[in-house]
């Protein structure tokens, strides 16, 4: 084992650790939590869970805590990127700090701006969580009342107002019995900035609710993100995932799923578009523990470019996790010889009595596809998108919110334009 | 209308060439019958035409309208009027059809200058159409010939013709995988759109539907070159003797 004191760090440890010296950042939580990652150094490829993703390597430094923004600059800075649901109640993340803009929340919704309360372990696997442990500065606790049925869409915006921000913030949410809610959350920030985003969000959802969840991941060309959505499902709780990414330069977004009561439907489907020289992470784990439930996860990915993808995917069913129902499935479009995807589907199974199914496909768009749209008069671009569109759309179709799927459809067929 | 001289083309992936100096010349407001054994290069030649890149040209020249045929790509090809209903026309899912045909028809308008359809008048417009072919609306709004039948995506390959509204008309055993009744619509279709301006190539394996699509001309293709040219009783000559004794006298 290498100590910490022998270790070389890289710039970007070396950003990090300066940034929490320089920030007056207090508390035993976050002191450990730095220790961990000097005595760990950033995870390698050697790590298991960042096979793919050598985050000591990629993580360059050119990132710093940045001041609470000045309520002008906050508005100024979100006012680039128009909102992707009209009507939602948002809640504004700026440089990781919480900033009030006096929106109302609907009823049956209930918001208290601290920093909610977290664990972390010194696992070398768990560098995200201990960033956001000892970096979170803005942070949210929403509750959902039990029994509420909440139509409007609750938005968490996170946008960079400095350059070169670290900016880590922490929302708890607590879905009550019996609710109905919908969330989009947003990262999204300009190109040419190298801020770093590190939002962890925990979703607790208790007996029977029903959540509708989007995670929408538009962060700037030049951004990293390392973000982390832990899940947890009470009996006969739905949770329908959307989780639509675009960019950033280097991003790693970990999903955590326990299902702990019976009765459980988890669907997770997602798109990811992976252009330039960007890196996207998709790292998810569901952890069925109890009998009777299902998940379903579908990701959807088109690589193209110098882009790098990956997907590690894995389900875990718990000796008495009998009836287990979980399906898994990657599909990835390869559009340049330069681009890259590595899925890994990992299953651990110990009930017997489940239906685990997992596939992985890479293909390239069908020449006899193209051809006959070509025949048909279309230009060659036009033909690749329509196909790439119709790969995609399949996740787009299933959403619950129309007009955002409209929306981000819209978002796609922008970055088609630039990259297919 | 169109003009092929002394037409080579082979596969561009193993050299093996199957077009070996075909000519054939269709004026405007002709329907030409091509007939030929199977594997004798009729698909082949219609996949010359609409510009598919598997097939390389080594000698010889197509002149289309005047122009040289062999300059164009595919969407060109395709904006200058040529149309090809494949003789297995290809699924595609996830693409809606009518997201199809309406990109189909818009871009070929935007390459000739013109305005865009609106999307009441490109609706009117299809169902129009899809009426007249005796296909039921909602068959498009399934993806492009996904889970249609055999004579299904005929007819849906007949549909985006007159949608489009081509110059030169390939149609590739579009009679097979028809019923009978069907096999009368589609001629219709065709028939519908014969005019002066309009040339139409009918590759097919039976005189039924040269019944229907009474054609100018007839030439018998074998080995990848026309053999033997004639006019519509050349057809029923060769129902009545077969391929290989005209092969045979023509050689
Ligand atoms: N891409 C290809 N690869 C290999 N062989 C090919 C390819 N395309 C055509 N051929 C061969 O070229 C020959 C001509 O094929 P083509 O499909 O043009 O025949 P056809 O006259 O249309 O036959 P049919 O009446 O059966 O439709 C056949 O021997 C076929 O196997
Ligand atoms: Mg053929």
């Amino acid at each position: 084992m290498d100590s910490a004191l022998n270790r070389v760090y890289t710039e970007g440890e070396k950003a990090l650790f300066a940034a929490f010296d320089s920030a007056n950042l207090s508390g035993d939580a976050r002191d450990e939590a730095i220790a961990a990652l000097k005595q760990n150094g950033l995870p390698t490829r050697k790590v298991e869970a960042f096979h793919y993703t050598d985050l000591r390597s990629l993580l360059r430094g050119d990132f710093t805590i940045a001041h609470v923004p000045s309520h002008e600059d906050a508005r100024k800075a979100g006012a680039a990127f128009p909102r992707l649901v009209d009507g939602a109640a948002v809640l504004h993340f700026r440089d990781g700090h919480f900033l009030d803009f006096g929106e109302a929340m609907p009823a049956g919704i209930s918001v208290s701006t601290r920093l909610p309360d977290a664990a972390t372990t010194n696992d070398v696997a768990n560098a995200l969580g201990q960033l956001n442990m000892a970096f979170a500065t803005g942070g949210a606790c929403i509750t959902v009342d039990a029994n509420a049925k909440v139509a409007q869409t609750i938005g968490i915006a996170h946008t960079p107002v400095a350059t070169q921000s670290l900016a880590a913030s922490r929302v708890a949410i607590e879905v009550g019995s019996k609710t109905e809610c919908t969330f989009v959350e947003r990262g999204v920030g300009p190109d040419g900035n190298t801020y770093l985003h590190a939002p962890a969000t925990d979703l607790n959802i208790a007996e029977g609710a029903s959540v509708t969840y989007t995670m929408v991941i538009e962060e700037g060309a030049d951004a990293r993100r390392l973000g982390r959505l832990s899940v947890w499902l009470a009996k006969d709780a739905k949770l329908k995932l959307n989780v639509i990414a675009f960019g950033g330069k280097l991003v790693r977004q970990e999903l955590n799923f326990v299902v702990q009561g019976e009765g459980v439907e988890l669907e997770i489907a997602g798109i990811n578009l992976i252009g330039e020289e960007n890196h996207i992470d998709i790292t998810s784990r569901i952890d069925h523990q109890v009998p009777d439930t299902t998940s379903t996860e579908l990701f959807r990915n088109v690589v193209t470019q110098r882009g790098r993808g990956v997907f590690q995917g894995q389900i875990k069913v718990a000796q008495p996790a009998q009836h287990t129902d979980a399906r898994m499935a990657c599909n990835t479009l390869l559009l340049s010889d330069d681009c890259d995807f590595s899925a890994k589907p990992e299953l651990e199974i110990f009930a017997d009595d489940v239906q685990c199914a997992h596939g992985a496909t890479v293909a390239d768009i069908e020449d006899s596809h193209l051809f006959y749209l070509r025949a048909r008069g279309l230009k060659e671009d036009a033909a690749r998108r329509l196909l790439v569109k119709a790969f995609v759309g399949e996740v787009l179709d299933e959403m619950e919110d129309e007009a955002l799927a409209e929306t981000l459809s819209g978002r796609i067929d922008a970055w088609m334009e630039r990259h297919v | 209308m169109l003009e092929i001289k002394n037409l080579h083309a082979r596969i561009e992936e193993d050299g093996t060439e199957i077009l070996r100096g075909l000519n054939l010349t269709v004026k405007a407001g002709e329907v030409a019958a091509i007939m030929g054994p199977n594997g004798s290069g009729k698909s082949t030649l219609s996949y010359v035409l609409s510009g598919k890149e598997d097939y390389e040209v080594t000698e010889g020249s197509i002149t289309y309208a005047g122009e040289d045929l062999l300059e164009l790509d595919v969407s060109e090809r395709a904006a200058a009027g040529v149309f090809l209903a494949f003789q297995y026309p290809v699924e595609i899912p996830g693409v809606p059809t009518m997201t199809f045909l309406k990109e189909a028809m818009n871009s070929q308008r935007k390459e000739r200058g013109e305005g865009e359809l609106s999307t009441p008048d490109f609706i009117k417009r299809v169902r129009e159409e899809a009426k007249k072919l005796e296909i039921d609306f909602n068959m498009l709004k399934r993806p492009v010939n996904v889970g249609f039948s055999g004579g299904e995506k005929k007819r849906a390959e007949i549909l985006q013709m007159s949608l489009l509204e081509p110059k030169l008309c390939v149609l590739d055993e579009t009679d097979s995988g028809l019923d009978i009744d069907a096999l009368k619509v589609v001629a219709d279709g065709v028939n519908h759109l014969r005019s002066p301006d309009r040339a139409v190539i009918v590759i097919t394996h039976y005189q039924r539907l040269l019944d229907y699509i009474v054609p100018d001309t007839v030439h018998v293709l074998s080995k990848g070159k026309i053999v033997k040219s004639g006019d519509k009783t050349l057809a029923l000559e060769l129902e009545e003797k077969g391929y290989s004794e005209i092969i045979e006298q023509a050689a």
